[in-house]
C-alpha cells in the first residue's frame, strides 16, 4: 500500500521486545501480511512494517519496530526505543524462562522510552501448542501487577492477533498528550483538503 | 524496510558505541562484538564519513570470521552501501547473503528496494536530461509524475 493512498490521524511507532523464538516477526506477519511460516530466520538486529489500522472509525498508520531477541545485538535495541508510543511484550506460553524474562523487558522500556506514559501490552503466544507452562491466570496476574494490557494470541491460528494491535492503539489513542495529530497534504494535484477531524479529536482529548 | 534506511541513531547513543570502541580498544579488550556494535551505530549517523568508518569496520569483522556473524555483517553492509547510493556493492552483499540464506524475507525485502532504487535513479536521469519540468512533491510525487509520463 503506498504512503499516498490514504489518510490518516496519526503515526504511532509500535515496539515489539521478548526473548529470541518466542514469536514477535510471527505475530508481526500475522498482523500486516496474514501470513504464518513455520520456519523463520531469527531476526538480524530489527526489522520494520508499517501498516494501517482502523479504530472505531478513524485511521492511523502503524511504525511498527520488530527488534531481534538474540544476544548479540541486545546492546543496541535500546537505542530504538526513542519515541515510541506502545510497545508489545511477547512471551511463550510453552517456554517459561521467557515468561520469567518479562520483568526486564518491562524495564528496559522504562529505563529508555522517552515517552513517559507510553501503553504496554503483553501477548503470552503460541496458545495453538499444547505443552504449556505457563497458565492464562498468571500471565494476566502479571500484567495487573505491572498495569499492561494483557491478551493470550497465536502467530498461527490468528487468534487474539488482531485484537492486540486494535486494543493497544485504542488505549495510545484514549491517552491525552500521548500523540500528536498529523496534518497531512494532500497530493499536490488533488484538491488541497485537510480532514476535519476535530469533531472527533474532542471526543478523546477532552 | 525502507524506514531503516531512514533511521537515525541520536548522537549521545552514538558516543556511548563509540567511547566503549575506543577504550576496549585502548585496554586491548576489543572483541568483535563491541566492534559490531559500534559500526551499527555508526551506519545509523546522519553523516556519511560516519557511515564509511562503519563500513571499514564492518569489512574489518567480515574478512576476520566466518559463520552466523558474518551474515549479519553483510547485511549491514548492504544497508550501509545503500545509504550511501552505492547500489552496486549493496547488491554485491545481499547477493552474496542470499547464497547462504535464499528465503531470508529481510534479505529479500532490501534486495527488492536496491533494485527499486537503481531503477528509479535511472529514471531519475533520464528525466533530467530530457528536460522535463517536474514539481517534486517528495519522491512520491515524483514516482507519479514518472509513470504518468
Ligand atoms: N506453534 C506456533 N509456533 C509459532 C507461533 N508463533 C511463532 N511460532 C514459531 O516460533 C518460531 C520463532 O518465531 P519468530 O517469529 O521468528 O520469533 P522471534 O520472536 O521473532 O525471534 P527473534 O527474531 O530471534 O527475536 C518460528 O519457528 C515460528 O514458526 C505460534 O503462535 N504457534
Ligand atoms: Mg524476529
Amino acid at each position: 500500500m503506498a504512503d499516498g493512498d490514504k489518510d490518516f490521524l496519526t503515526v504511532l511507532k509500535i515496539l515489539i521486545v521478548g526473548e529470541s523464538d518466542v514469536g514477535k516477526s510471527s505475530l508481526l506477519l500475522r498482523f500486516t501480511d496474514d501470513t504464518f511460516h513455520n520456519e523463520v530466520p531469527a531476526t538480524i538486529g530489527i526489522d520494520f512494517k508499517s501498516a494501517y489500522l482502523d479504530v472505531d472509525g478513524v485511521n492511523v498508520k502503524l511504525a511498527i519496530w520488530d527488534t531481534a531477541g538474540s544476544e548479540r545485538f541486545r546492546s543496541l535495541t535500546p537505542s530504538f526505543y526513542r519515541g515510541a508510543h506502545g510497545a508489545i511484550l511477547v512471551y511463550d506460553v510453552t517456554k517459561r524462562e521467557t515468561f520469567m524474562k518479562l520483568e526486564s523487558w518491562f524495564n528496559e522500556l522504562e529505563v529508555y522510552s522517552t515517552r513517559e506514559n507510553m501503553i504496554k501490552m503483553v501477548v503470552g503466544n503460541k496458545i495453538d501448542k499444547e505443552n504449556r507452562e505457563v497458565s492464562r491466570e498468571e500471565g494476566l496476574k502479571w500484567a495487573r501487577k505491572h498495569s499492561t494490557l494483557f491478551i493470550e494470541a497465536s502467530a498461527r491460528t490468528k487468534e487474539g492477533v488482531k485484537t492486540a494491535f486494535e486494543e493497544l492503539v485504542e488505549k495510545i489513542l484514549q491517552t491525552p498528550g500521548l500523540w500528536e495529530e498529523v496534518r497531512r497534504k494532500r497530493n499536490i494535484n488533488l484538491e488541497e483538503e485537510e480532514p476535519a477531524s476535530t469533531g472527533w479529536c474532542g471526543g478523546y482529548c477532552a | 524496510m525502507e524506514a531503516l534506511l531512514e533511521d537515525y541513531i541520536s548522537p549521545e547513543d552514538l558516543k556511548n558505541f563509540e567511547s566503549n570502541y575506543t577504550e576496549s580498544r585502548r585496554n586491548g579488550t576489543l572483541t568483535s562484538q563491541t566492534q559490531f556494535e559500534y559500526a551499527w551505530s555508526l551506519i545509523r549517523s546522519k553523516y556519511r564519513a560516519d557511515i564509511n568508518r562503519g563500513i571499514n569496520l564492518l569489512e574489518e569483522l567480515c574478512s576476520s570470521q566466518l559463520g552466523e556473524e558474518k551474515r549479519d555483517y553483510l547485511f549491514y553492509l548492504a544497508i550501509a552501501n545503500t545509504k550511501i547510493c552505492d547500489y552496486s556493492r549493496a547488491l554485491d552483499c545481499v547477493d552474496k547473503f542470499l547464497l547462504a540464506e535464499p528465503n531470508n524475507r529481510q534479505a529479500c525485502d532490501l534486495k527488492k528496494i536496491i533494485k527499486d532504487r537503481i531503477k528509479r535513479d535511472g529514471l531519475k536521469g533520464a528525466a533530467i536530461a530530457g528536460g522535463a519540468a517536474l514539481v517534486v512533491g517528495g519522491l512520491v510525487g515524483l514516482g507519479m509524475a514518472l509513470a504518468r509520463k
